[in-house]
């Protein structure tokens, strides 16, 4: 199937990243976070991760993107009755990038409404990171789960924040839409510090 | 072949009887100027001449005077001369011809006069002749209120079958072969000997011949074309991105330009600062126009971006700034002193006896947004103007174009292109005058002046709200009474008002679609109160009869349910006009009511006559887990005749994907002023995957030929209010419903 | 900058930022490329960049990266792709302004997938305004071009 093809091809463009925000890795030291602390820390992470900016594309198995925040009223699933399938990317439909088209050289002002895009071929997150709607003790499960969470340890899942673009974005969205809270650098010191301090969830 | 000849201004000034060593049948007529204001005389001179077939050495060219702006009208206009004219179908050009009081729109005067369609009575048929002959004094050439077809019927054959006769007398007298031994098809004379004379090889001939007249029309038995599949001309170009719209059109040394005009629809500019936009890269000149500022450039784009840096400072709304005030207008002019006409009153719905089942409602703004944005290429010289754009009303436009740049109507030769839909948008001048003002600015350079989406959504002149306050009464299983009050602004004020025009009486828009349903009630009130001017509002498709057709069909549907009777079995029941009941008695029939259906499912019947067209639809829906998925939808019509059934189809169907979708989820509200909706996120209408399948059936029982264009719009919305009540028992009153209910 | 649409190579010296439309449009005069809304709400502007349905409104020219292919690429009116043939036979457009961007993206799904099946073609053709209401017949036609397409 020509589509697979295609799939393979934008998994490939997820390496790619313009110089966008660079973000700084520094754990605090280890013993220094307390699981008070940790938790602080994991509220802050669910407020970004709960966000609209984010929970949007975390969906499940539904594979279908949502629209929700702010700017949109009622949450509903993504108009014009996308459906990202299972590929994440919409190869079996209509590709994100149809519309979410990559742009990395380009710098002008979006018009409101118009696709978000980054230097990265748009796509769904992992279905086992399905965060829109969950709760903050399912979110932080699943997050420190490393069979739900592509195999990460906190200092990975921090990695993974400095190099997607797509949730450098998060913080960026211009358009008329508002940003997911904190910034990027405060919320992967926030991600850092819920690691030393163990991963905590409210549910242990 | 090209679909659209451009036949100029000079080709028309050469052409009065004969061009080129060819034939331009009442050419001459058109070239008249209408300053006879004799009704007599001006017939006189149409019945002489025809101004809608064009012959010469090379071709045969078919003026189509209404514009087309989707709805396949050039093919039809075609049709019927080549029908009667034996043309080899598609063998020819067709022009929209040139701005002309030879071409006024005689279906107009059906709709100016205060008589129901379905009243035949001579003081009806009187009134239609009267305001007839004004429309054509004031030279009112346009297309607009499905009026193509009632005014193309019977004349565009005339003309085909003057030109047949008359080509086969030039034949004759060519040939000296008696007329009554020649025949005619796809193009030729055939002589009795098979022999053939091509129309073209005979024009220089035929230009010599007094045009034969008073030829009978062909009984539609005999029809080629007519009343079967067509295929459309423009269906080709419009398949393979060849189709030239206005938006697309190049003039040899055009320059591109937008305009940004004060959002708050007839405010001010106070002042504005375009230091950044000069700056920016292919920009050639920002300069102010009236109320806003333009930008000329070496691309559309540019141009845009030009007026986006432009930083602006908008002087108030001249209507009420916030949406809230604008409902608050309407309830407050349920009083005898906005009293605009009461329509209907008969029998006496306030003493009659029954149980009562009052209601509100509400129809929303809502914006035309045809997708390709309001453009115009204009080109200013000291002779005059150039204009080439898409556009309703040719004459008007010409009167408008010469105001803004201050020189006579002759002045000014129009180009009318194929318009990438309308739905009313473009009867509006606003931004044909902003093109003018730009390129006399520009002196010289023709300039191609392109909304960007969120400028036309500002600008779009959106349907008038309406709201009703209705009671119906039902006792013993039946309705009773109904008394239906709407009040709303005048559009018709509102449109005429931009183009210096009063409206002399009440406004019928207000209840088109209330009082005009030939239901035989034995108590029915309609009054309809005229609220002050609000936001600025245009001819919505279909107009007045969205709004007040939902509210009427709602009140009666509420008032059957109440009774306890069948929604379908009432409507027929009452009504009083053979061609509507049969309508009603055909969507039963085809959608099979009062089948069986899963308890999640419901059907809303409605009954809704625009335009001289008894409309019946049947909608089924689905309550999918708390989301309405809308299966089915039924509708007959009856149009006298269908011309072209395959665009027929597709025009009503069109019509219901229109109504149903704007009904779902659609609306312009205003806040500080603007309207809030600036694209198409907020005014989706519906899309493809929630297009229900729809069975369209075509009825020819009334004596009238009609236009389709509009008519199936109004039905939808309660029809499918009556549906999601049947569905889920939740009666919505107020367009969008997807403020009450989600859909699929 | 240089682009090739159609087979056809072109030097262009606009502002990156300019999307692919207006390149198309306005610089390069190819014209059945619609401009709509300009936020990719109505795919009036949909053409093919290595043979992928895109909106061309989104598209900065600056980040082109590959061959674009338009509605004037595809077929014309003495030689149609299947899908035009197919809107030919269903007399699809009313206006006919959003058909462009209608069969480019047919076009681009049957090259993927020859045999869509109803809940394909709702989801892969909803991306596309049709403010005349001609679903009915996209759809019809979808299917006559895909079956087309699998004979041929």
């Amino acid at each position: 199937m020509k589509y697979l093809m295609i799939l393979a091809a934008s998994l490939i463009g997820t390496q790619a990243f313009a110089a966008g925000e660079t973000v700084e890795i520094n754990p605090p030291a280890e013993g220094s976070i307390s699981t008070e602390d940790a938790l602080a820390a994991w509220d802050r992470i669910y407020e970004v991760a709960s966000h609209p900016r984010c929970s949007n594309c975390h969906v499940g198995p539904s594979n279908l993107p949502m629209w929700s925040g702010p700017s949109y009223g009622k949450a509903r699933p993504h108009g014009m009755n996308i459906n990202a399938g299972e590929s994440r990317v919409g190869a079996e439909f209509v590709q994100c990038s149809t519309c979410h088209a990559y742009r990395e050289i380009a710098t002008g002002d979006r018009l409101e409404h118009s696709a978000p895009q980054v230097a990265m071929d748009w796509r769904l997150a992992p279905v086992e990171a399905e965060w829109f709607g969950k709760s903050s003790v399912e979110v932080c499960n699943q997050l420190r789960n490393p069979e739900l969470n592509g195999d990460r340890d906190y200092l990975a899942i921090a990695s993974h924040l400095d190099h997607d673009l797509i949730l450098h974005w998060a913080w960026n969205p211009g358009a008329g839409r508002e940003p997911a809270p904190y910034s990027l650098q405060e919320h992967v010191n926030d991600v850092l510090a819920w690691g030393v301090g163990g991963m905590p969830c409210a549910n242990d | 072949m090209g679909i659209v000849s451009s036949i100029t201004r000079r080709t028309f000034l050469i052409g009065s009887s004969a061009i080129a060593g060819g034939v331009a049948f009442g050419i001459f007529a058109a070239r008249q100027e209408p300053e006879n204001p004799l009704v007599a005389t001006l017939e006189e001179g149409e019945a002489t001449f025809n101004p809608w077939v064009l012959i010469d050495s090379e071709k045969v060219t078919l003026i189509a005077p209404h514009g087309d702006k989707g709805q396949g009208v050039l093919s039809t206009q075609a049709a019927l001369i080549a029908e009667e004219m034996d043309l080899d179908w598609g063998d020819f050009d067709v022009s929209f011809g040139e701005p002309s009081g030879a071409y006024w729109n005689r279906g107009f005067a059906e709709e100016g006069v205060p008589f129901m369609s379905t009243d035949d009575s001579r003081m009806a048929e009187t009134m239609r002749g009267i305001v007839g002959g004004i429309t054509k004094l004031a030279q009112v050439q346009g297309t607009g209120g499905s009026t193509s077809m009632p005014d193309s019927y019977v004349k565009l054959r005339e003309a085909g079958a003057m030109a047949r006769e008359t080509l086969k007398a030039a034949a004759s007298a060519k040939t000296g072969v008696p007329v009554s031994d020649l025949k005619t098809e796809i193009g030729k004379v055939i002589l009795p000997d098979g022999s053939e004379l091509k129309y073209t090889d005979l024009a220089a001939d035929a230009a010599d011949i007094t045009p034969i007249k008073d030829t009978p029309l062909r009984d539609p038995s005999e029809w080629k074309y007519l009343g079967k599949p067509m295929e459309r001309l423009d269906i080709v170009a419009k398949s393979t991105g060849t189709m030239m719209y206005g938006a697309d059109l190049s003039v040899d040394g055009m320059k591109f330009a937008t305009v940004c005009v004060n959002p708050r629809q007839g405010g001010e500019m106070l002042g504005f600062d375009a230091t950044a936009a000069e700056a920016l890269p292919g920009v050639e000149k920002v300069f102010p126009i009236t109320n806003g500022v333009a930008a000329v450039a070496s691309n559309t784009w540019y141009a845009i971006q030009a007026v986006r840096a432009v930083e602006f400072d908008w002087g108030p709304a001249p209507y009420p700034a916030e949406q809230d005030a604008h409902w608050t207008a309407l309830e407050n002019s349920f009083g005898e002193e906005n009293l605009d006409s009461e329509w209907r009153n008969d029998g006496d719905v306030t003493t009659v006896e029954g149980e009562k089942v009052e209601a509100e409602y509400r129809s929303p703004y809502v914006a035309h947004a045809p997708l390709e944005p309001m453009n115009a290429i204009v080109k200013v010289t000291d002779d005059g103007v150039e204009i080439w754009t898409g556009h309703q009303m040719p004459i008007f436009l010409t009167q408008q174009v010469a105001a803004v740049a201050g020189i006579e109507p002759e002045q000014v030769t129009f180009h009318n292109q194929f318009m990438g839909g309308s739905f009313g948008h473009r009867l509006e001048f606003e931004h044909i005058k902003q093109a003018v003002e730009v390129a006399m600015e520009m002196k010289g350079t023709p300039v191609k002046m392109t909304y960007s989406r969120e400028e036309d959504f500002a600008h779009d002149f959106p349907r008038h709200i309406s709201m009703g306050r209705c009671t119906g009464v039902h006792a013993d299983g039946k309705v009773v009474g109904l008394d239906v009050a709407v009040s709303s602004p005048s559009v018709l004020a509102s449109q005429g008002g931009r183009l210096g025009q009063g409206l002399p009486g009440p406004d019928s828009q207000i209840a088109a679609g209330a009082w005009n349903n030939p239901y035989g009630f034995d108590n029915y009130r309609m009054r309809a109160y005229r609220a002050p001017e609000l936001a600025p509002v245009s001819s919505w498709r279909a107009v007045g009869a969205n709004g007040a057709g939902f509210i009427f069909d709602t009140i009666l549907d509420e008032t059957i349910h109440a009774a306890g009777a069948d929604p379908l079995e009432e409507r027929i029941r009452l009504m009083d006009h053979e061609p509507s009941r049969i309508a009603l008695e055909t969507v039963g029939e085809m959608s099979s009511w009062g089948g069986e259906l899963a308890p999640n499912q419901g059907r809303g019947v409605a009954y809704v006559e625009s335009f001289g067209v008894p409309t019946a639809q049947v909608v089924q829906v689905t309550n999918d887990d708390g989301f309405i998925k809308i299966d089915k939808v039924w509708i007959a019509l009856d149009v006298g005749r269908v011309l072209d059934p395959v665009n027929f189809e597709n025009l009503v169907q069109g019509g219901v994907v229109f109504g149903l979708g704007h009904a779902m989820n659609s609306e312009i509200t205003y806040s500080d002023g603007m309207a809030l909706q600036t694209n198409y996120h907020a005014h989706e209408a519906m899309r493809l995957y929630q297009t229900p399948e729809i069975f369209v059936r075509g009825l020819e029982n009334q004596p009238k030929m009609r236009g389709v264009g509009e008519p199936p719009v109004p039905v939808a919305a309660p029809s499918l209010g009556n549906a999601i009540f049947a569905a889920t028992g939740q009666r919505i009153r107020e367009m969008p419903f997807n403020k009450y209910v989600d859909f699929v | 900058m240089k682009l090739t649409v159609n087979g056809t190579e072109h030097e262009v010296e606009v502002d990156p930022n300019m999307p692919l439309l207006w390149v198309l449009r306005d610089e390069i005069g190819l014209t059945g490329t619609k401009y709509g809304c300009g936020i990719a709400q109505c795919g009036a502007c949909t053409v093919h960049v290595d043979g992928q349905a895109v909106r061309s409104c989104q598209v900065a020219i600056g980040d082109l990266n590959g061959d674009v292919t338009t509605i004037e690429g595809i077929g014309n009116p003495e030689t149609l792709h299947a899908v035009q043939e197919s809107w030919v036979e269903h007399q699809v457009a009313q206006c006919g302004y959003c058909q462009s961007g209608q069969i480019m993206q047919a076009a681009s799904m049957l090259e993927f997938n020859p045999d869509p099946s109803d809940d394909v073609i709702d989801a892969v053709m909803s991306g596309n305004l049709c403010r005349c209401g001609t679903y009915p017949r996209i759809r019809a036609a979808v299917k006559t071009a895909a079956a087309k397409i699998r004979e041929a």
